[in-house]
């Protein structure tokens, strides 16, 4: 072992390539130093997505850095090529099949947005490729093609629902549901009413409204909202499904009516710190998200990946914040690590061989879970956070889950 | 007893409960507080936490003057986090120190000293706490007013006798008015019938939906079947806060619709003042009001830094700088450019796409993507209710107001100055006015400057109520042209009518069908108008090209 890699030393030194002694050159010397295998980055860095996936675009590059400054995976290191689909659905697919057909790409990380998955879910599936999506969403899927990083419903939502219902939380009994017309906010609401039917809970006891995507006018909605809390029948909470920059607008209006957290609590499924950015939050204290990383989650994983993150923003010159961090960054961060360790696992880099290694995968995520991959499907299942908007711009963690509940692809209540 | 077993839990429970009883028994004398006792359960677990909210409440409603000015900062600093936990019992921060939040005494915490955490359900507790406290201790009459106004919702959580204690202290009659109103809510519950009475008759005067919550279900009372006089009350408070909710909810939606048209009508301004007068469709126009924004951002930093004290006003400061910045971009955008394009509609609209999408990318560049921060003034900021469920609230009136002086201001140039009478003679007729002797290419430069500078001011206008990032602007391009065009090309007049029309419209339609459904039906109702009028609301007469 020890004249081995003394001789891979000597011999990479030789051809004047410093090349680490990181296993896998030791266990493939015929891979040492021969190339790069390319991953292909979906992340809109203009149009209504821009300020929230453009920060996407630099976490994967940090975590390819981190790969290739170990010695990279199956002795190449990672190049990252990047899109831009200018957060218009059906340029996502365009971009992907780009990808896949000229960049070669081993892998795609991408998408926001439910609806831009879904056009490029046909594209990998032709071509076999493989899509790492960072986002939660509405479950009801579980393609071959895809590995679904962040949690479905009954992972993230669900919890988060229970705990306002219960004592711990509010003691919810009516909901006003308020979401973007796109495919995620529909399904999410759908199954959230299918819930409550099984709790029990009368129809008369929600409402449902939805805006045009990049809506920002929410005075009447925002009346509706206050003539629903003061209806009487029990506490009131706003379940938010809007997406981009109406959450902002939402909640500046929601509170320059007047409103406070602790009158009618919002549950923003989509709100992560980055849409705070540039809110008093002050009168703002209290609302509630859920995601599976919240950037004050405890522990030296998430103090070691905050710090990485800030470094590599002075380091870059990254047009982000270094001290904001958001649970789709881990996610991302998270995918690349997870292809990597099954490339590295399978020795390969064709899809087929990548997915089988998949099965009992896992890694420590900053969230400070262990996360995991089954045999079962291409779900990893995450740990659960329910965060509440504190005076800095920021999300307090309210409460998280013991372990990481086994996702569920399909949600059983219709 | 039942209250002996509730009171044996915990000895801050019996004390409260003694609190109680001693109200109820002789008001006047009040057991004074166990202050290391509640501060030993601020810094307890779940449970004990809320228990010492609940107590901080129980001590505005009866406890000594004393207690309520030494509980007072506590309830804030639990709010504002400015409270911390060490193994001493508790350290909060008042004007700045620290001090032992039990004697008052000066101390620094402890190392590993945390503030208490606030679940929702406990900062409900504690804002209660805190209102109730500020409602009695405040010297500012604003401050307590808005104690009041947090404290109506959660009358319930409060001793019966907690409003009429205030409004005996209260020195503001206005004030006190108002709490003797709020005190009502448990004037209802009261055994006298003649109490119970006068008490829906006051309540009707606020008529809003929580009064109606308070209200309807005393028809199932079993006095509103005995007693008839009761049943007339009760009816009689109905029907006025039932008139009062809609004409509430009618105020409503006239002043959304008001103020969504008054956004409307500040993004379409400048656009009509261009294409009226040069046929060119300007397709940047939204990011001139983006720009406008920006510039809003930048004069607001510049206070900052340079003159904090006006920092309060910087909306009104950037009005010049708004106007100056888009006006001088659009002027260069007319020289360098559009000025070569009149004669190709279509080239023209190419080239202020092309500029339109350069500068988003430019700020995009230069500012990076995120949201811009702006303080909001104080003269934006809230609101008030007016009547039933209506909320008047300060940003939309100042988009409002603000709409109206720049439409008053584009009318004077446009009636009043020699530049509006040769903007009117071009855009009658362009050849005839050159001829006449107008320097028709000055013209269109300044006008265009002008419609630039508009833009600007509709950025300005919008900063306090949206947000402002590089792509603010492409929401509003489709709105403005709709207006300029439903509002008939270049007149001011259509495009107020316009503005307003279709704003209430897209108001009155939204409860019923939806935001996505109201946009639909608008633009329907466009399209089927345009079809009978084309030239759209009011026309300018004159020959066109």
């Amino acid at each position: 072992m020890d004249t081995f890699s003394r001789r891979s030393f000597v011999k990479a030194a030789g051809v004047g390539i410093a090349t680490p002694i990181a296993m896998p050159s030791i266990i493939r010397p015929a891979y040492a130093a021969s190339g790069t295998v390319k991953l292909g980055c979906l992340f809109s860095s203009s149009g209504t997505m821009a300020n929230l996936e453009g920060r996407l675009n630099h976490v994967v590059r940090m975590a390819a850095d981190e790969i290739n400054a170990k010695g990279g995976v199956n002795g190449k290191t990672i190049d990252v090529a990047v899109s831009d689909p200018a957060s218009d659905w059906p340029l996502y697919a365009q971009s992907a099949k780009q990808m896949l057909d000229q960049e070669k790409v081993a892998a795609l990380f991408g998408c926001w947005t439910s609806v831009s998955r879904k056009t490029v879910l046909p594209v990998v599936e032709q071509a076999d490729g493989l899509l790492f999506y960072p986002l939660h969403f509405e479950g009801e899927e579980n393609s071959k093609n895809i590995v679904y990083v962040n949690s479905p419903p009954t992972s993230s939502v669900l919890p988060a629902v229970d705990y306002l219902m219960g004592e711990d939380g509010v003691s919810a009994k009516r909901f006003f549901m308020i979401g973007s017309d796109y495919v995620w906010p529909r399904t999410i609401n759908k199954q959230l009413k299918a819930y409550w039917k099984s709790k029990g809970i009368p129809e008369t006891a929600w409402k449902e409204e939805y805006v045009p995507l990049g809506f920002s006018n929410f005075q009447t909605l925002v009346s509706q909202i206050r003539a629903f809390a003061d209806q009487g029948g029990g506490k009131a909470i706003v379940v938010l499904t809007v997406v981009g920059s109406s959450i902002p607008d939402f909640l500046r209006e929601f509170a320059n009516q007047g409103l406070k957290a602790t009158d009618v609590p919002v549950l923003g499924l989509d709100m992560v710190e980055a849409d705070l950015e540039g809110l008093n939050t002050e009168p703002l204290v209290g609302h509630l998200n859920c995601w599976a990383y919240l950037q004050n989650a405890k522990g030296p994983a998430n103090v070691a990946f905050l710090k990485k993150w800030a470094d590599y923003v002075k380091a870059k010159n990254v047009p982000f914040k270094g001290d904001v961090a958001i649970d789709p960054m881990v996610s991302a961060y998270d995918s690349v690590h997870l292809w990597a360790m099954a490339a590295a696992k399978a020795g390969s880099f064709a899809v087929p061989e990548v997915r089988k290694a998949f099965a009992g995968l896992t890694f420590d995520c900053p969230s400070g879970y262990k996360i995991g991959m089954t045999a079962e499907n291409n779900y990893v299942s995450r740990g659960v956070f329910i965060g509440s908007v504190n005076e800095k711009q920021g999300f307090d963690v309210l409460w998280q889950s013991k372990d990481t509940p086994k996702p569920v692809p399909f949600s059983t209540l219709g | 007893m039942v209250a002996s077993a509730v009171a044996a839990r915990t000895g801050l429970r019996r004390f409260c409960l003694a609190l109680c009883l001693a109200l109820i028994v002789t008001p006047s004398i009040a057991a004074p507080a166990d202050r290391p006792g509640v501060i030993a359960n601020l810094c307890g677990d779940g449970a004990a936490f809320a228990d010492a909210g609940r107590a901080l409440t129980a001590l505005a409603a009866d406890g000594s003057a004393e207690d309520r000015t030494w509980a007072a900062p506590i309830a804030r600093a639990v709010l504002d986090r400015k409270l911390t936990c060490d193994a001493n019992g508790a350290v909060v921060v008042l004007q700045g120190a620290f001090l032992d939040a039990a004697s008052r005494a000066p101390r620094e915490p402890a190392d590993g000293a945390h503030a208490p955490f606030l679940s929702l359900k406990n900062r409900a507790t504690f804002e209660t706490a805190e209102a109730a406290l500020a409602l009695g201790t405040a010297t500012d009459v604003g401050r307590r007013a808005a104690a009041l106004h947090v404290l109506e919702h959660r009358a319930s959580a409060l001793p019966d006798t907690f409003f009429d204690a205030a409004a005996a202290r209260e020195t503001d009659p206005a004030l006190k008015q108002q709490m003797l109103v709020v005190a009502q809510i448990g004037a209802l519950r009261s055994t006298d019938p003649a109490k119970r009475i006068t008490a829906l008759g006051r309540i009707a005067e606020t008529p809003n939906r929580r009064a109606r919550a308070e209200v309807q279900p005393l028809v199932s009372d079993l006095a509103y079947a005995k007693d008839p006089q009761f049943k007339q009350a009760v009816d009689a408070a109905l029907a006025k806060i039932s008139r009062g909710i809609s004409i509430g909810d009618v105020l409503a939606t006239l002043y959304s619709g008001l103020s969504f048209a008054s956004i409307l009508f500040m993004a379409a301004i400048g656009l009509a003042v261009i294409f009226g007068l040069m046929g060119v469709i300007n397709l940047a126009q939204g990011e001139l009001i983006m720009i406008g924004a920006y510039a809003t951002w930048l004069v607001q930093q510049g206070l900052r830094t340079y003159a904090p004290g006006l920092l309060d006003y910087y909306l009104i400061i950037a009005i010049p700088v708004a106007f100056l910045v888009t006006a001088s971009i659009g002027i260069l955008l007319e020289v360098v450019l559009l000025r070569h394009l009149y004669k190709r509609p279509l080239m023209s609209l190419l080239a202020t796409w092309a500029v339109s999408l350069f500068l988003s990318n430019l700020v995009r560049v230069v500012f990076g993507t995120q949201n811009l921060q702006f303080v909001t003034p104080y003269y934006v900021t809230g609101g008030v209710p007016v009547i039933g469920d209506f909320f008047f609230t300060w940003n939309r009136m100042f988009a409002i107001a603000f709409a109206a002086v720049t439409l008053a201001l584009t009318w004077a140039i446009v009636r009043l100055t020699p530049l509006g009478l040769n903007i009117r003679a071009v855009t009658q007729n362009r050849t005839m006015a050159g001829c006449i002797g107008i320097p028709v290419r000055r013209v269109d430069m300044l006008a265009f400057g002008l419609g630039s500078g508009l833009a600007g001011l509709a950025g300005l206008a919008l900063a306090p109520i949206y947000s402002v990032n590089p792509q603010m602007g492409q929401n509003f391009i489709i709105d403005s042209f709709m207006v300029v065009v439903l509002g008939g090309v270049g007149t001011i007049g259509g495009t107020v009518v316009a503005a307003l029309g279709i704003g209430q419209i897209n108001v009155l339609i939204e409860p019923w069908y939806g935001a996505v459904a109201a946009k639909v039906i608008v633009l329907l109702m466009i399209i089927a108008f345009l079809q009978v009028r084309p030239e759209g609301l009011f026309a300018v007469k004159g020959r066109r090209k």
